[in-house]
């Protein structure tokens, strides 16, 4: 059977509720009209605000939610698949519920936020739908820990061997068992790359110099360079891993603040339109 | 040179343990190479680290090769190896023990800084996990979080529940509250916007009435309600009304009046549904079912509200002017031109109808500024610079009686004077030919008020009847005259505003035909159908002005009859309001 996606679940139960939210919301909108206009202080637009407000709970609560693993109001698929939906709905909603007005206040603020969730959201669900595969393709077989265990392999083997080379050799194998470093900071894990890795130097510095040898020390540097690409390769596979893990993990350092935040700014919001009625 | 190796191992305890190795060698070569005497195998030791020699004097050196070293602390190149001396080989620590017998050098070596590696070596250089690094969601979160309720919520509700905060905080440029703003406020009410609790007074609860008319003392209501009945009638219409129903505040400059149609026609489309007794017609648009307008007619004699009746412009026996004066318009536009001082001008609308200084309509028209320039007062044909006043028969009398009866008794020198006779220089006059010389005088100005009121002048405008003089209208003349009591209605539709300026654009005459009008009792105030010639309704319609009720009428009007300035000569009784039946002639006929 084909996986099905979050997208999928039920035969696209969620879009489904999902398209009738959004077209009733845009029915309402249209057919409903005031002398002052249309905007969040009408009757139409204290419902639009009302049903957004509590979408917005509801949207939040999922955080909660797949955090209890033994949940008994339906699956965490199917939640998820909602999730998605609902909130994509919920730009339409809130939209129509601001009339169109926007300014320089803590409403336009809180609606601002809600859509930077909301298109962060949508990196996740692109992170969530297209990187799993990528991580399968460059990882095959192996996990990070595996290439870890192989790295250490490859070090003891390349150190065994350059301690009998000359002294740029060493210093270059040296340098890549040290100096080599597998993700690091934000950007390293972000980016996947790591300027000037130790190992690729060392690769270098072994292509370079295998002319100069002879004998058991040009076997010796022939099997150096085939560790050290072997070391390179894995390393880079693993800094790729963690760059995907980054990926699947980076939006929702801005998804979860942003959405708290958005409940802070919405708190004050429905107070200030209620406290200045 | 004979040397002692002594290498110390330490087990996981930490014991140590040493094994002795003493070798013969000229030069004492230390390197991670196999071949070198003083073998160090770690990474960390060049292949040629450096070498132990004798030298000339006789003493032994430690000289670098491809590798550093570091003696006591301090990197050389070379040193003279002393007893008790700490040199640092890589991760190799050598002290020079004291020479013991048979031997010329003796090395305690140890390998103090075991070269770490294996898995957990690999594993320390990766860092996985965003979770690994600063980023927090926690952190973030709770950052907003706090943030934006101290930014948003705490700080502009301290703000608005302590007086003495928000007096403060009133002094700068931008107040706590002001991101609460939801837009921009009517032009009228930006100068103070910044405080809120103008109009915002108290928490949760709507703005009120009483906020708008702190400021907007004036403001009329609907209807004037100056009767218990027009109080219960205004209170059935507008139960719980806010003034914030209609005037929502924060739209932009002009968004707080409302301009549809509907605010108008909710009600008045059907309004006997909700008044089964009111008289006021229903409508609901102006290209539909309109009705005709009605005219505000001021009525002779009469002052305040019972000045003005009310007639519908369609009545063509009601809607006649009775304004008391004669004033054929078809006369005095004549396009060959009218008789003046000056020869004959041609007069135009402009010249007796002057805008006010607003431009909506007309300043009024006065027999001092518009007519009298042809329509002089001047009673002597001899002496043209004296007019009667206008405006009271008695000092119009009294005036000819004065100046006729200075002129017999001072002998003024006017070939007029004939009767008093010619005094020499100096002489007093008798009282015989003084009395001579009164009558005369009051003939004289009896006379000249007859061909004044009755044939040349007055007569011309105005209604006149001859009656029998009293001492105080005639001052001594035998006949006296009652001028008919004068109302020029000066604002006929006051329910709807007219600006005139919006209308410069047209000719007078394609809304007031008058070139034709013989007598002043023709209204030409345009219709209905000439004002549909341009203005459309509540729906837009192609070649067509707007057309909604708020583009004529007002909501807060208060009265028809208010703001109506009326020229109403004083004294006279008033005389009845005009009905169908006594209606027959309301203008004593067009001017002869």
């Amino acid at each position: 059977m084909r996986h099905q996606t979050i997208l999928e679940y039920k035969r696209y139960r969620y879009l489904k509720l999902a398209v009738l939210l959004a077209t009733a919301s845009i029915l309402a909108y249209a057919l409903y009209t005031t002398p002052v206009g249309r905007y969040g202080g009408t009757p139409m637009g204290y419902t639009l605000g009302t049903v957004g407000a509590l979408l917005i709970l509801w949207l939040m609560w999922f955080g909660i939610r797949k955090r209890r693993y033994r949940g008994s109001s339906g699956n965490i698929q199917g939640w998820l698949s909602g999730h998605v939906y609902l909130g994509i709905a919920l730009i339409v909603v809130a939209t129509l519920h601001t009339g169109f007005q926007v300014g320089w206040n803590v409403h336009t603020l809180a609606y601002v936020l809600m859509l930077l969730v909301i298109f962060s959201g949508f990196y996740g669900l692109y992170a969530y739908l297209r990187v799993p595969q990528l991580m399968t393709e460059n990882l095959g077989e192996d996990t990070l820990d595996s290439i870890i265990l192989k790295i250490a392999d490859i070090d003891r083997e390349a150190r065994r061997l350059a301690v009998g080379m000359p002294d740029n050799i060493n210093l270059a194998i040296q340098e890549s068992l040290q100096g080599t470093r597998i993700g690091g900071g934000v950007l390293a894990q972000l980016s996947g790359r790591a300027g000037n890795c130790p190992t690729a130097g060392a690769v270098t510095t072994i292509q370079a110099a295998v002319r100069q040898f002879r004998g058991d020390e040009a076997r010796a540097n022939k099997e150096l360079y085939a560790l050290m690409l072997r070391k390179q390769n894995l390393v880079e596979r693993a800094r790729i891993d963690i760059h995907y893990k980054a990926i699947l993990d980076f939006w929702l350092y801005l998804h979860v603040p942003l959405s708290l935040a958005l409940l802070a700014a919405l708190t004050a919001h429905v107070v200030s339109v209620f406290f200045y009625w | 040179m004979k040397i002692l190796l002594v290498t110390q191992t330490r087990n996981k305890k930490g014991q140590a343990a040493r094994t002795e190795q003493p070798l013969v060698a000229d030069t004492l070569s230390i390197g991670r190479g196999t071949d070198c005497k003083l073998f160090l195998p770690d990474p960390r030791v060049a292949l040629r680290h450096a070498q132990i020699r004798g030298a000339d004097d006789g003493a032994l050196y430690i000289e670098a090769a491809a590798g550093a070293i570091s003696v006591d602390g301090s990197f050389e190149r070379a040193s003279r190896l002393r007893p008790d001396q700490r040199i640092l080989i890589g991760p190799y620590e050598v002290i020079v023990a004291p020479p013991r017998q048979d031997f010329d050098l003796v090395l305690c070596v140890e390998l103090i800084d075991p070269l770490r590696e294996g898995v957990e070596e690999v594993r320390r250089k990766v860092q996985a996990g965003l979770q690994t690094t600063w980023l927090s969601k926690r952190l973030f979160s709770w950052t907003a979080v706090i943030l934006i309720l101290l930014a948003f919520l705490a700080w502009p509700v301290i703000n608005a529940t302590r007086p003495e905060t928000r007096a403060a905080s009133l002094k700068a440029s931008i107040t706590p509250d002001a991101s609460w703003d939801v837009g921009p406020l009517a032009s009228a009410h930006a100068s103070f916007g910044h405080d809120c609790h103008k109009c915002h007074q108290q928490p949760f609860i709507q703005v009120k009435n009483q906020a708008c008319e702190d400021c907007h003392k004036t403001i009329g209501w609907h209807f004037p309600l100056r009767t218990a009945a027009a109080k219960a009638v205004h209170a059935a219409v507008f139960p719980d009304i806010r003034c914030a129903s209609c005037h929502r505040d924060h739209k932009g400059p002009n968004g707080l009046v409302r301009t549809d149609a509907t605010l108008c026609t909710d009600c008045h489309r059907d309004l006997k549904a909700r008044f089964a007794k009111t008289a006021v017609p229903d409508i609901s648009d102006f290209t539909g079912d309109h009705p005709p307008f009605m005219l505000s007619m001021l009525q002779p004699g009469r002052s305040g509200d019972a000045a003005i009746v009310r007639v519908p412009q369609n009545d063509k026996v009601l809607a006649r002017e009775n304004s008391g004066l004669k004033f054929p318009h078809d006369k005095h536009l004549d396009k060959k031109g009218v008789r003046s001082p000056n020869g004959k001008v041609t007069l135009n609308c402009a010249d007796c109808h002057v805008r006010d200084e607003a431009g909506i309509r007309f300043k009024p028209v006065t027999m001092k500024d518009h007519c009298q320039a042809c329509h002089s007062l001047e009673f002597e044909p001899k002496v043209t610079t004296r007019q009667v006043p206008h405006g009271n028969v008695g000092n119009a009398l009294a005036t000819l009686n004065e100046f006729y009866a200075q002129a017999a008794l001072a002998d003024t020198p006017i070939d007029v004077v004939v009767e008093a006779g010619i005094r020499r220089p100096g002489e007093r006059l008798s009282e015989a030919r003084r009395q001579a010389a009164l009558t005369w005088a009051a003939d004289k100005a009896d006379r000249i008020a007859r061909d004044l009121f009755e044939v040349r002048v007055c007569f011309l405008c105005h209604q006149i009847t001859r009656v029998a003089a009293t001492t105080a209208t005639a001052d001594g003349l035998p006949v006296s005259w009652k001028v008919a009591p004068v109302a020029i209605t000066r604002h006929w539709l006051p329910k709807s505003r007219f600006p005139h300026n919006q209308h410069d654009t047209f000719e007078c005459d394609k809304c007031h035909q008058v070139t034709a009008s013989r007598t002043s009792a023709d209204i030409a105030i345009p219709d209905l159908k000439n004002c549909r010639e341009c203005h459309g309704g509540n729906q837009p319609a192609r070649d067509k002005a707007r057309g909604t009720c708020e583009t004529c009428h007002g909501f807060h009007t208060g009265s028809h009859k208010a703001g109506v300035p009326a020229i109403i000569p004083g004294g006279a009784q008033p005389g009845p309001i005009p009905t169908r039946e006594t209606a027959a002639a309301p203008d004593g006929g067009a001017a002869k």
